[in-house]
């Protein structure tokens, strides 16, 4: 299924990607990301834990040769942790050089969403909500857009570790 | 058309090459000096030189003299700056076919280029 | 840029090229400065290397950056055609150093893709200045002029004197050159020099383009005029003109005789044939060359092959292949001592796979060779530093540096550099006293600083030894005693702990700030510049004889001899040079102290231990000192005893960086990086040096 995922990515050419996201499942909920953040999806796989670190930054993993840290979305968004079966992915984004795996239940599909059907998030600024840029409409489903920047920030990661303390 | 590049600056070198790749030219060798360039050019027999002309070693004069000894039908063209009238008026006289100052871009090389066909 | 041209590997041949001429520039002024004078090598050298940065930069439109070259070349040039010159030579290692400083500043800003904006106004003057003065004093300018004047005279050529039979018709053309073709004059000169085989006589306007570089704004303006007399058909004429290059338009046709005869009466004849008059400058500069040429005939067939044998790699290549070549050493062992495969034992496999392992080394051993750079450049950029300092301090100092052939890895050699300027400027600056000071302390008036490195190991020292005031340790203890660093009284350290106070975040001998250094970075920052590549500082100083500072610098960062412990699910590895020993504590005395930390008797000296699943909340079932095993590490004569669960063995891992995200999100306490292990599975490399470790004591 995950080759099957890749695929589909590698076949979106650059210029096509404007307005596409990859969806993804946490629990009943979908999510999207816009597509040039992604650079490719694994199934989970061992995940060395590097002490001191917040729950949610699960630890590091070998990807082909490269170090990369991975984060659970569940933990991230405050959800309770599910265990991961052969369905949980791990989506690899890259943001300003930084690359980090997204633990999430499920991929879904590549869509595309036109901007007239996206808009502003509610405002509710409590857990996950605070990483959704906007809401988009597709079809009969709503796909909540992550906000990737916001997501790796580093002034989010200092509030956080302040709020941990 | 078959190229030389001679320029003791890597820079030039990478520029011109850059500049006329992707055309119907083909860089086939490029040299560091005017001894380079004399050796390299009895091994390559480009059709077209590009000749830088302070370099250490030999000059790009002493190189265009020689290099035209050894074949007439070899075009060369003296890469020069601004300064080096007296230097281009003498490689002109010893058989330099064109020159061009620095600097210029794409569109000026080619020209020259393209002058020298035929 | 908006230059369609100029992309990503012009640009970067453009740095590289220029910064390492920069480079080569300086140290040439700071060896010509010794002697005090330029050799006509260094002369024809920085010739050279300003109309390289001239032209190179003109093509990539850094007009300041390229006309600055130009003056300065022009400078060298007067110096280099006109032998016995009088010129004030260090104003000009002046100027020049100071162009040296500017270019740096505006390379930085080209590597970062910003516009190289600084302004070299002043400094354009000020080698302006010296350009004129350089020509006024030696009555160059008048040369010049009468040689202008005396051009005007030259007023026509004529080609291949008329034949007996004169079947020829008369021709008239004009040309236009293209805008910005350049050297206009030049350009018609080629036209009238080719065409040569197509004519009797050829007679032009404006007819001093040989000598009058002003005739380009005639050309420009009223375009190039010839009057032909030709046998050959005005087809071929036309066609041979219409083949100039850059030409904008012809008018070309059929003329009178009379209208030749007046062009030929209005520009008076002088006869000249040929072999057209070289200017006098251009001459001296072919003998030049030609003499240059004989001396340097063997010097030369050495450079031709040495310069084509090296070539330049971008540093992200030489990253990307040790990657690779780490991940194809932790591939070899997985097939190699897949354990179902072993099980077989095959014999030929096993020969095949010692063969796989040996070549795999080498390819490793041969990666990290060619990362390998000499400290020479580094160390060279240290005179500058002291003749710099000297000046402004007023100071004489000499430095001296042995061993800069001494290789390192191409990335530590970068940390090194601002560390080692630190610790010289201190030198010179607190160290070495004035002139005076020293003779009556008997010193001789010159101070020396000795920069030197040297392979230990896998360690290569670099030390910087002055003869300056050395350390007052009492003054260094009762400072750090009153900044609260220290609580011990005196007698309870020994030398090396109170020199080691000055690397202290925080200490400052000095109240007084001078330019050079002080301004708040002190030597706590060179500690932890060189901590950060795994290195260590070791001061140590006779009062009044002088200090001596050794750096010491692993070899490589990129790859180490680890051991590779376990603790619970995690693994970790343990740089083998921390590694003293390993045990079974066993029943072995465990001492508690009254905070309840546990420490360890070996060997009647005491060490703390560090339960690691504890140190890391780590999960697992060895808890007890029974069935686990203690290493205990050490660093700068500090030490401990780790506790884990079992030791997996002893190989050589390539150290790769824990992800930014993580090391954003927090520095982890004694984690030094991370290493893939054969299994494809990561082991977390510990820095000792972060674990709390003490003197081990005497009990």
């Amino acid at each position: 299924m995950n080759e099957d995922m890749n695929g589909l990515l590698e076949d979106q050419e650059e210029d096509t990607q404007k307005g596409k996201f990859l969806t993804f499942s946490l629990g009943e909920e979908s999510y999207g990301i816009d597509i040039m953040y992604v650079t490719e999806i694994i199934g989970i796989q061992p995940i060395t834990v590097v002490p001191e670190l917040p729950d949610f930054v699960k630890g590091i993993i070998n990807l082909r040769g490269k170090i990369i840290a991975v984060m659970d979305a569940r933990l991230k968004f405050n959800k309770a942790p599910k265990e991961y079966n052969d369905r949980t992915c791990i989506i690899v984004i890259d943001i300003a050089q930084l690359s980090i795996g997204i633990i999430v239940d499920a991929v879904a599909e590549v869509i595309n969403i036109s901007d007239d059907n996206i808009v502003p998030p509610p405002n509710l600024n409590s857990g996950g909500r605070k990483y959704i840029k906007s809401v988009g409409k597709s079809e009969n489903s709503v796909i909540l857009i992550l906000d990737c920047e916001k997501l790796l920030d580093e002034q989010e990661i200092d509030e956080l570790k302040s709020s941990n303390d | 058309m078959r190229l030389m590049i001679v320029d003791d600056a890597s820079f030039m070198r990478v520029a011109i090459r850059r500049m006329i790749e992707t055309k119907e030219y083909e860089v086939v060798c490029e040299a560091e000096d005017g001894q380079q360039a004399i050796e390299k050019f009895q091994k390559y027999r480009p059709d077209i030189i590009t000749m830088d002309i302070t370099m250490p070693n030999l000059s790009g004069i002493e190189a265009l003299k020689e290099i035209k000894k050894l074949s007439s039908t070899v075009k060369v063209i003296m890469v020069s700056a601004m300064g080096q009238e007296a230097l281009i008026r003498e490689a002109v006289m010893h058989g330099a076919n064109s020159f061009i100052v620095k600097p210029f871009k794409e569109d000026k090389l080619i020209e020259v280029l393209e002058s020298l066909k035929s | 840029m908006n230059n369609s041209y100029i992309d990503e590997p012009m640009l970067e041949a453009y740095v590289y090229e220029t910064s390492q001429i920069i480079e080569t520039l300086e140290q040439l002024m700071i060896q010509s400065e010794k002697v005090g004078n330029f050799s006509a090598d260094a002369i024809n050298e920085i010739f050279r290397f300003m109309h390289t940065i001239k032209g190179s930069s003109a093509m990539m439109m850094f007009n300041e950056i390229s006309t600055l070259a130009h003056k300065i070349e022009d400078i060298f040039y007067v110096i280099r055609e006109n032998q016995g010159v009088k010129y004030d030579f260090s104003t000009l290692v002046d100027c020049i150093l100071e162009s040296v400083d500017y270019y740096k500043i505006e390379l930085i800003k080209i590597r970062n893709g910003e516009t190289p904006d600084g302004d070299t106004a002043s400094l354009t003057d000020k080698v302006n200045d010296y350009l004129e003065m350089l020509k006024e004093d030696n009555g160059l300018k008048k040369t010049k002029k009468e040689k202008e004047t005396k051009s005007e005279k030259d007023q026509k050529y004529y080609i291949r004197p008329s034949k007996k039979e004169d079947p020829a018709k008369y021709y008239k053309a004009k040309i236009m050159f293209k805008k910005d073709c350049e050297m206009e004059n030049i350009r018609a000169y080629t036209v009238i020099h080719n065409i040569v085989d197509l004519v009797e006589e050829v007679l032009y306007k404006p007819s001093d383009i040989i000598d009058n570089d002003q005739s380009i704004d005639d050309i420009r303006a009223n375009g190039f005029l010839m009057a032909i007399r030709s046998t050959s058909s005005e087809e071929d004429i036309r066609k041979y003109l219409e083949k100039t290059v850059f030409l904008e338009s012809l008018d070309f046709g059929e003329a009178e005789e009379d209208w030749y005869k007046e062009f030929e009466v209005i520009y008076q004849d002088q006869e000249i044939h040929d072999d057209i008059k070289i200017p006098e400058t251009s001459k001296k500069y072919i003998e030049n060359q030609k003499v240059k040429k004989e001396k340097e005939d063997i010097k030369q067939e050495v450079t031709a092959t040495t310069t084509q044998s090296i070539i330049s790699v971008n540093v992200d290549k030489l990253d990307m292949l040790m990657d690779m070549v780490g991940e194809l050493v932790i591939a070899e062992a997985m097939v190699s001592q897949n354990p179902e495969v072993v099980r077989l034992e095959i014999e030929s496999f096993e020969k095949a796979s010692r063969q796989l392992h040996k070549i795999s080394s080498e390819l490793q051993d041969m990666v990290m060779a060619i990362r390998m750079v000499a400290l020479s450049t580094t160390f060279m950029k240290m005179h500058r530093i002291v003749r710099d300092m000297t000046r402004k301090l007023s100071k004489d100092v000499v430095l001296d540096v042995y061993g800069e052939e001494t290789e390192v890895d191409k990335n530590i050699i970068e940390k090194i550099a601002d560390p080692l300027m630190h610790i010289i400027r201190n030198a010179i600056d607190h160290g070495i006293e004035d002139g005076e000071d020293r003779v009556a302390k008997g010193k001789s008036k010159q101070g020396s600083i000795i920069l030197e490195a040297k392979n230990s190991g896998s360690d290569v020292l670099i030390i910087i030894k002055d003869d300056g005031k050395g350390l007052d340790k009492q003054k260094i203890y009762e400072k750090a005693y009153n900044q609260g660093l220290i609580y011990q009284s005196i007698e309870d350290l020994n030398d090396k702990d109170i020199y080691r106070l000055i690397l202290h975040p925080g200490f400052s001998m000095k109240e007084q700030v001078t330019e050079f250094s002080g301004r708040g970075v002190g030597m706590d920052v060179v500690a932890k510049n060189i901590e950060s590549i795994g290195g260590s500082v070791i001061v140590d100083s006779v009062l009044g004889k002088g200090t001596t500072i050794i750096l010491k610098i692993p070899l490589t960062l990129a790859i180490i001899e680890g051991m590779n412990i376990k603790v619970g699910e995690s693994r970790f590895t343990i740089p083998i040079v921390s590694v003293k020993e390993s045990f079974r504590p066993g029943s072995r005395e465990i001492i508690r102290d009254p905070d309840g930390r546990e420490m360890i008797m070996v060997r009647g000296l005491c060490y703390p231990i560090v339960k690691l699943y504890e140190y890391y909340g780590l999960r697992t079932d060895v808890k007890d000192y029974e069935n686990g095993i203690l290493i205990m590490v050490e660093e700068d004569d500090r030490s401990c005893c780790l506790l884990a669960d079992e030791l997996l063995g002893q190989q050589q891992v390539v150290v790769k960086s824990l992800p930014n995200y993580i090391k954003r999100y927090k520095q982890v306490k004694g984690l030094g990086g991370c290493t893939l292990l054969g299994d494809g599975s990561i082991s977390l490399i510990l820095d000792v040096g972060e674990f709390e470790l003490s003197n081990v004591l005497d009990k």
